[in-house]
């Protein structure tokens, strides 16, 4: 079958990309009792869950079996058929897909899932082949394979994976130098109190933090050296470059469809073609006015964006997502934000001096956005008063004595 | 199912207060893992405490009407069934059968409820 599917009327549903927005959206398809065909193709075979890769998976306390979204057999059961495969191209007024190994795909809709691919940092060296990147479950093989007591990682990039990074192999005895030109990474996705707290905590575990920008890497026999800015040098066994991805848009361009640093789609997530969908890290949301939205590379977005995709296909009713959703861990501290934590006027939460919690409200008294390190329930809370609209006081926000589950309800 | 465990007396009614739970030793409830009986809404439930995603006690999640929500990673969990409402669960909780007789709470190790859900579903 090819051509245009109206939503709900059937035909088939091909997902390039199994990570976690084009699982989501064959699941969620299966949970709305879509009854067409389900495929998912990707060149690294059963989808798998990304986060742990910089943790708990890096660390070697996560086996590799419990990466998988699901036991294998669920995609038996739910006959979602798995493709391990590339897509090279698509014709998306043909519903073709064409592979890699030479097979073509019809598809009478297509998901484009292909999240991103690590950025790479255009200077000299930056295109070594022993450079390393984590994106993939293989990238952390290799990290872990190299990951000694002893090894000296240098780790250009101290955002989310950097920091996450940073603290694993600290914990396995690495020599760590984390290199960002930032003084303070991640205020806006936690607010300035949070990261500053987060940040010291790489030199309170040894780990040497230079703020300068990286001007060049070399290797000499097996030795790197990464220079930076400042005038200084960082001499390393190995290099993990973590500033970022870029999303991959290729396959879009081609097909012809709009991109603009990602791939554009509407609030329901269909790109400019009408019978192509893109989902997670590679979309980007064009609202009708015509304002494009920042893509929100998290997990909980990727995840939602799927179970977008899945309703508007099956033509059920679009699921609410509310602020958005993160999480990170390192040194033993969960952390986690909801909303915007970039407006608004700031709330701190203290204990002990150590801000614990941060908020960020409106004039008109409700709340943003909100930022926890071990805030238990706390974040659930926020999420639920800021999804809510609920107004509280201010003074019972910063009072670490009053559980902010009791103020949601 | 497990080697039938008899039942235990967990708490008196009032002792959990509404939207918290209880967690019931491992050792103490005779499955070797703990279990959490939960308050919501007049009902009480019970499931295996740890979430099947990975670590965290349910215990310390967010508890509202029927479900319960990890407090890590925020895997939702039906508190009557024990099925995984999404990612990154997809594992079903355990669930145990919970009696009142009269002001007693008394918790039923190993025994599931009516409908409970075992198996990985869409």
């Amino acid at each position: 079958m090819s051509g245009t599917v109206a939503p709900g009327a059937g035909g088939n549903v091909v997902i390039v990309g199994g990570g976690l927005a084009g699982f989501t959206t064959a699941q969620d398809l299966r949970k709305h009792g879509f009854d067409g065909r389900v495929t998912i193709i990707d060149p690294e075979g059963i989808p798998y869950d990304r986060p742990p890769l910089s943790k708990e998976y890096l660390d070697g306390s996560l086996p590799a079996a419990k990466l998988s979204f699901v036991p294998d057999d669920w995609y038996r059961d739910n006959a979602v058929e798995l493709i391990t495969d590339r897509v090279v191209a698509l014709n998306p007024d043909e519903g073709l897909l064409e592979l890699g190994g030479g097979r073509t795909v019809s598809a009478a809709t297509t998901v484009l899932a292909l999240g991103g691919r690590p950025r790479t940092l255009p200077i000299p060296g930056g295109d070594l082949p022993g450079l390393l990147t984590l994106r993939t479950k293989d990238d952390a093989d290799r990290l872990r394979d190299l990951l000694v007591p002893g090894l000296r990682l240098a780790i250009i990039g101290a955002g989310l994976i950097g920091a996450e990074v940073a603290a694993t192999a600290v914990k396995d005895g690495a020599t760590v130098t984390l290199i960002d030109p930032v003084p303070v990474p991640l205020v806006p996705l936690v607010g300035a109190e949070l990261a500053v707290r987060l940040h010291a905590m790489h030199a309170a575990h040894g780990v040497d933090v230079r703020c300068a920008m990286t001007t060049g890497i070399s290797l000499a026999g097996e030795e790197y050296t990464v220079t930076l800015n400042d005038g200084s040098s960082v001499a390393a066994d190995a290099v993990l470059v973590a500033v970022g991805i870029v999303p991959e848009t290729h396959l879009a361009e081609a097909a012809g469809l709009a991109t603009d640093q990602g791939i554009i789609v509407d609030p329901t997530q269909r790109t400019t073609h009408p019978g192509v969908y893109a989902a997670g890290d590679v979309a980007r949301i064009r609202l009708a006015d015509g304002t494009l939205i920042r893509r929100h590379e998290h997990w909980e977005s990727a995840m939602n964006a799927g179970r977008t995709v899945a309703a508007a296909i099956a033509g059920v009713p679009l699921p609410a997502h509310g602020a958005s959703w993160m999480w990170s861990d390192r040194y033993g501290v969960h952390v986690e934000s909801v909303g915007d934590l970039v407006n608004g006027t700031p709330i701190v939460r203290s204990v002990d001096g150590a801000p614990v919690a941060a908020f960020r409200m409106e004039a008109d008294g409700r709340m943003i956005g909100a930022a926890t390190i071990d805030g238990g329930t706390a974040v659930r809370a926020a999420r639920r008063i800021i999804d809510r609209g609920l107004v509280i006081d201010p003074l019972k926000l910063a009072d670490p004595s009053i559980e902010l589950k009791k103020l949601a309800r | 199912m497990s080697t039938q465990i008899e039942p235990i007396k967990v708490a008196d009614v009032g002792d959990i207060e509404d939207e918290e739970a209880l967690v019931v030793d491992g050792a103490a409830n005779g499955t070797g893992r703990d279990i959490t009986v939960f308050f919501s809404d007049g009902q009480y439930y019970a499931l295996d405490d740890t979430c099947t995603h990975e670590e965290a006690s349910l215990a310390d999640g967010w508890i509202e009407g029927e479900e319960v929500e990890c407090p890590i990673h925020s895997a939702r969990f039906s508190l009557c069934t024990g099925a995984a409402l999404c990612l990154p669960a997809s594992i079903p909780a355990r669930t145990h059968k919970v009696e009142l007789r009269g002001d007693e709470i008394w918790l039923h190790p190993g025994v599931p409820v009516e409908g409970a859900v075992t198996e990985v579903t869409a």
